[in-house]
């Protein structure tokens, strides 16, 4: 799932400075499971920054609403009506859900009140850890199922650089050689034999946005 | 037991502590209360093992979160004690009380007011 | 409900026959009459005598007009005419006419099927000890008085300090032993187990209390008999972490000095020097003593007492008297802590239903509930009833004007004072304005829900309205009992809290208590002593039992027995007790059989059972379990016990003895403690001290001329078996004390012969014994219940043993309802107290399995599958693992049967999806707000 984390509150404060009227949208999927932004952070969020603004003898009215995503049309709207009377979104969706909600109401203000951080698992309640950074060029397949663009500093493909230190990544002692993960899961499945796969540079895609179109599925525009 | 402690203080009742929500806690700030505690059973001692545990981490929460909006952390408390120690709740409540005196009124009271 | 409690009375004699007795008794006058007193405490208030308060042992003192604690039961006063002046105030003063001046003795008789004596022990009276100053010095006084001195409701308000002085004292020493393992002074032989723990407790809760941390506390102990669940790590952290001193020695003499009040500890240390130490208390650590009433009680009831008029009885009965329908527990039967007075005290409940099994149910009362009215559509309308208490209430707060603003709250329809608003009268009164008025909520503001909250809730089931539509605001513990210097002020408290249980009760839903009927058959995993006994109980009480044994053969560890301390056979016993178990009707064994499979709750459970060579299933339906998986004996690596014959254990020495005798025997050494309180395993193994001292008295026994050395660091003969230890002492069997940090080493030495050295503490050298034989006290470990509990999910101890829902309270309850736990796969223990925790398994199975369907609470949580998002985050934070991933529904789901109710789930949920009922989020949040609307 997105792992989000939620934006210090002086940064949020800041960006509303000015408005008065402001809905704090959340989004009930991948931010609400790793409790960054479901209705409970909403209300928690809306609670603190009511209490700030009327300290600063600057009240500001904070409405509600926690829809199923913020990245599914269909799901958005029901804010089509709620948004009218306010000066600004405040969206504590993913990235890509906060632009859906720009790209909805494109004469609101649309503020992130989240920073969105990585797509990762969830090893106990509050615990993420990274483990894709959606590259487009799975390799899991040779790597014993160890993503070396994820777990490796430096996204190495072809094995480990000097930097290794006894299975350690010479970053920090808390983080392991992914290449070293990588060796000893392949000796376990008896597949070693992989690792000598040479991989050529990776044309990075992340350079403009991507879109994924399902087999069988077409652009609107395209079925036209 | 009948033992004195202030007045000013109001009992809300909850199966455990572990009921105690961050919402419920920021609500009483928001709406003007000048100090909200948890009281829960002595830490390991909880009826349903740890929701006192979990009180404790919310309360900490709390108290973070209204330090960020320029509010006194020390308006949240959380106290532990035991059913048989009567003494020790009034203790708790006068020096609860004495605590929320020396920070003065939450200054969010007057727009509880005009609500 | 069933229990009839008879205070204040003392049994005269017991006439009849089991299944029918007449108990005769003779009942005190209380002067105050239990049934209309409601426990205000106006008439002690006003009593204008002072006596000794007996309740704080004669530390501070109290009215003519008493009661003895705040949580006695029943909660109504007394008057104490040894003192009473008879001025007539309380009589005047007590509003709810419950003093009776004119109150007499009087005699009644009772007739039941069974008799439980469970008439206790007291503390010993050190009074005649004049070594040890009690009564002479200020500062000595018993343990008891100590456990006052730092109860927060004790004379101090628990603050440590001194009885004259009221200083805080700098140091402390516990003197063990006084009035127990005393033959010279007292006569009291026996140990009476407890006191080495509660020097423990006492000594650390003083630290806590103490003020800069810096209290010096010094137990000084011939033994340290920490020997029950978890007590040994217990004492290890007050030893190794909060730097409680333990001193091998017994005082002989405690003087004072003269000017300081402070007290002098004379002694003579393990290497025999003499020494002396001053202390700013001293404290005795007395012992349990039978009173001479509790004995006179039992000569007349015909039961037969030991020496020391503790209840005569046998290993394999431990609670039944000599005399038949008559049982037996607590320290009446044997000195013990808590949780062995509890346990026995449900295996004599379960003996004394046996024989009324036939009768049960038909002498409780029923009520007809009427059917419940469907309001949930309707606005509320809310009744209000403010309880003056009589003048507890009404004396404060100014009851009219709390009335009056009540009746103007939002959706208040009818708002009333009463003088008690518990009576029985009131209750009719409330019942007509429920119907008259057609209220839908009734909040009541008396005094806490704990106590009467049921009651009003009954009233309204009485009226066909959802009991969960009631609220309670207490104005009288939480406002006018503690602010009555500031009636002003109380009666504003009390509009606050009667507006906050307005609010709330706006919110509040019918809920449904659910009811599910109970399979009337229980299932006992492990064909043990425990096993046995439990599902013989069970067969008694007249239920069908599944019991599975994983061997072949019934019996467990207890085939590999030979005799108790005691002299009992085991192996004819266990015959016995096998026999019964195959001839009962009731009872299938299902041998060579293991647990593969599990499902449901209390009152319903599923279990799936693979069962001999072929491992044919079956599935066994059963309302509740009882765990009796038993233990083992620890298999040394010490000692070289793996590489030579001649080093053996304890089970493994009576096998012998058995077989060959003892003649070849010239020199026996024992070493004990081995696999118990060391680095692996902490713990005490309980039972391996008797097992030294029997076999040694058995050795003695075969050949006397054998010399037998026993190696230990505490011995801990607990209870009667102290005169087993005396006794082998006398028959000249030698025990050597050594440390932890030094123990003993065994090496072979020519012809076979075996070396044994050990440090005596005394010459303060090594010693060399040549031994024919070293037999090791090898401790208890449990069985290996690894697969068991990942099927059934029971939770275990870092040691393996079963864990109780509460070592004191419920002992042989396991966490999860309806599952309970018995023997030594709760940890280690003898024969006797394994069948007492049998037979109290059997009897909390039987409050199960009698009714024929249960209610379960309707205070759980619920979530709202709609909005889940399924993140687990309930499942993974709920403590006792309720909310499951449904597979087949693709639901999170909280199974109210399991659901504990509290809440943790309702306030991790982020989609805040989750509620728990009566506690929701808005009922929660309408007090809150409805407290501060008025800016508080």
């Amino acid at each position: 799932m997105i792992v989000a984390e939620r934006k210090p509150f002086e940064e949020i404060k800041e960006m509303l400075k000015g408005y008065k009227k402001v809905l704090s949208v959340g989004c009930g999927t991948c931010v609400a499971v790793c409790l960054t932004g479901g209705e409970k952070e909403v209300a928690v969020l809306n609670a603190e920054l009511d209490m700030a603004r009327k300290l600063e003898e600057d009240p500001i009215e904070l409405g509600a609403a926690t829809i199923e995503r913020q990245c599914d049309r269909e799901y958005l709207e029901v804010l089509d009506e709620m948004v009218k009377p306010y000066e600004a979104l405040l969206s504590m969706a993913c990235g890509a859900g906060i632009q859906f909600l720009a790209e909805r109401y494109p004469d609101k203000p649309v503020l992130p009140a989240v920073d969105t951080t990585f797509i990762g698992v969830n090893q106990d309640v509050g615990w993420y850890e990274e483990r894709c950074r959606s590259c487009s060029a799975c390799v899991l397949a040779w790597t014993g199922g160890i993503c070396p663009v994820t777990m490796c500093a430096k996204g190495l493909y072809n094995g480990p650089c000097g930097g290794t230190d006894q299975g350690k990544c010479e970053i920090s002692q808390d983080q392991p050689c992914a290449w070293f993960e990588i060796y000893g899961r392949l000796a376990g499945q008896d597949r070693l034999d992989l690792i000598k796969r040479f991989y050529a540079i990776v044309p990075w895609k992340n350079q403009k946005p991507r879109t994924l179109i399902q087999p069988g599925y077409k652009k609107p525009e395209q079925a036209k | 037991m009948r033992l004195d402690y202030p007045t000013n203080i109001k009992i809300i009742r909850v199966p455990c502590t572990g009921k105690v929500d961050v919402m419920h806690l920021l609500r009483a700030i928001q709406k003007g209360a000048d100090g909200v505690y948890a009281v829960g059973c002595l830490e390991g001692n909880c009826h349903y093992n740890e929701g006192n545990l979990r009180a404790r981490e919310r309360v900490d929460h709390v108290r973070i979160l209204l330090e960020e909006i320029g509010l006194e952390a020390d308006r949240v408390r959380m106290y532990n004690l035991s059913s048989g120690e009567g003494p020790t709740f009034a203790a708790y409540a006068k020096e609860m009380t004495d605590n929320i005196r020396e920070l003065g009124p939450n200054p969010l009271k007057k727009w509880a007011k005009t609500h | 409900m069933n229990i009839n409690l008879i205070t204040n009375s003392e049994v005269t004699d017991v006439e009849g026959d089991p299944g029918n007795f007449s108990v005769k008794m003779v009942n005190y006058p209380r002067y105050i009459d239990p049934v209309k007193c409601t426990g205000c405490g106006e008439c002690a208030i006003h009593c204008p005598v002072t006596a000794v308060n007996q309740y704080n042992k004669g530390l501070d003192d109290r009215r003519a007009t008493y009661i003895e604690y705040a949580q006695a039961v029943p909660l109504a006063f007394a008057i104490d005419t040894e003192t009473c002046v008879g001025c007539g105030l309380c009589e005047n003063m007590c509003i709810a006419k419950a003093i009776t001046y004119d109150d007499k003795e009087r005699e009644t008789t009772v007739k039941v099927g069974s008799v439980i004596l469970s008439a206790g022990s007291q503390g010993y009276d050190p009074s005649n000890l004049d070594i040890l100053g009690y009564g002479n010095y200020a500062y000595v006084v018993t343990s008891e008085e100590f456990e006052r001195i730092l109860s927060a409701s004790g004379p101090y308000f628990g603050h440590l300090m001194r009885p004259l002085d009221r200083e805080e004292p700098k140091s402390i020493a516990w003197l063990q032993c006084v009035g127990s393992r005393d033959t010279n002074q007292c006569g009291n032989g026996y140990c009476s187990s407890v006191c080495c723990t509660y020097a423990v407790k006492e000594a650390m809760v003083a630290k806590e209390h103490a003020h800069g941390g810096d209290l010096d506390c010094a137990i000084f102990n011939m033994d340290m008999r920490t020997f029950g669940k978890d007590y040994e790590k217990y004492y290890l952290r007050a030893k190794d972490k909060d730097g409680v001193r333990f001193i091998k020695a017994r005082v002989h003499t405690v003087t004072e000095v003269p000017e300081s009040g402070d007290i002098v500890v004379h002694y003579v240390d393990e290497a025999g020097d003499i020494k002396e130490e001053i202390f700013g208390m001293a404290v005795l650590s007395v012992g349990l003593q039978i009173t001479d009433s509790s004995a006179d009680l039992a000569k007349r009831l015909g039961i037969e007492l030991n020496q020391y008029n503790f209840v005569k009885s046998n290993p394999f009965s431990p609670v039944v008297t000599s005399r038949p329908g008559i049982y037996t527990c607590g320290v009446l039967q044997s000195p013990k802590d808590i949780p062995g007075a509890v346990t026995e005290a449900s295996a004599a409940a379960c003996l004394a239903g046996t024989e009324l099994a036939e009768a049960r149910g038909t002498d409780i009362p029923t009520v007809d509930i009427p059917e419940e009215i469907d309001v949930s559509k309707e606005e509320p309308r809310i009744g209000v009833f403010v309880c003056n208490c009589g003048i507890n209430i009404g004396g404060i707060v100014d009851v009219t004007s709390v009335q009056e603003y009540a009746a103007k709250l939002p959706y208040v329809v009818y708002a009333d004072q009463n003088l008690f608003t518990c009576s029985q009268d009131t209750q009719d009164i409330i019942k007509e304005r429920i119907i008259e008025h057609k209220l839908n909520r009734l909040v009541v503001a008396s005094c806490s829900p704990k106590t009467h909250e049921q009651m009003f809730m009954e009233t309204l089931e009485a009226c066909g309205i959802n009991k969960y539509l009631f609220e309670m605001a207490n104005i009288r513990n939480q406002d006018s009992w503690i602010h009555s210097k500031d009636p002003d002020a109380a009666t504003e408290k009390a509009k606050d809290l009667v507006r906050m249980s307005v609010a709330r009760a706006a919110y509040l839903r019918p809920l449904k208590e659910k009811i599910v009927p109970i399979n009337k058959q229980a299932l006992v995993i492990g064909g043990g002593i425990a096993g046995m006994n439990a599902a013989l109980s069970l067969d008694k009480q007249g239920f069908d039992v599944v019991l599975v044994e994983k061997e072949a053969q019934l019996g467990g560890f207890a085939r590999k027995l030979h005799h108790t301390i005691e002299g009992e056979d085991v192996q004819a016993n266990l015959e016995k007790i096998i026999e019964q178990v195959e001839a009962s009707a009731r009872i299938s064994v299902l041998t060579a059989a293991n647990i593969v499979g599990f499902e449901g709750f209390k009152g319903n459970f599923s279990t799936n059972i693979e069962v001999g060579p072929e491992k044919e299933l079956q599935t066994v339906k059963h309302g509740v379990i009882i765990v009796a998986t038993g233990a083992k004996e620890y298999a040394p690596t010490e000692f070289l016990y793996q590489e030579q014959d001649n080093v053996i254990t304890q089970v493994e020495l009576s096998d012998r003895l058995a077989e060959k005798g003892a003649a070849d025997f010239n020199n026996v050494v024992m070493i004990q403690c081995v696999g118990s309180r060391n680095d692996d395993n902490v713990e005490c193994s309980r039972i391996c001290c008797q097992s030294a001292v029997k076999n040694a008295l058995h050795i003695k026994k075969l050949n006397p001329d054998t010399q037998v050395f026993v190696l230990y660091r505490d011995i801990r003969t607990y209870g009667l078996l102290e005169d087993y230890y005396t006794e082998a002492r006398k028959q000249g069997v030698v025990f050597i004390r050594f440390n932890r940090e030094t123990p003993p080493t065994v090496s072979s030495a020519s012809d076979g012969a075996l070396l044994v050295t050990v440090k005596d503490h005394i010459l303060q050298r090594d010693i060399e014994i040549t031994s024919d034989l070293v037999v090791l006290s090898a401790g208890v470990e449990a069985e290996d219940t690894e697969a068991l509990c990942g099927v059934m999910k029971l939770n275990r101890n870092p040691e393996g043993f079963f864990i109780e829902a509460h070592v004191k309270l419920r002992p042989v309850d396991m966490p999860g309802d309806g599952i309970f736990l018995c023997g030594t796969a709760h940890g280690p223990k003898l024969i006797s107290e394994t069948i007492a925790q049998a037979q109290a398994a059997a009897s909390r199975a039987t409050t199960f399995l009698a009714k024929s369907e249960i209610k379960l609470s309707a205070i759980t949580a619920k979530v709202d599958v709609d909005t889940c998002v399924k993140c687990l985050t309930c499942v993974r934070c709920c403590p006792f693992e309720v909310p499951s991933f449904n597979e087949e529904e693709k639901v999170i789901e909280i199974n109210e049967a399991i659901c504990h109710g509290c809440g943790v789930c309702a306030c991790v949920c982020p989609r805040q999806t989750i509620q728990l009922s009566y506690y929701e989020d808005d009922q929660i949040m309408s007090k809150i707000d409805s407290l501060l609307v008025e800016g508080m």
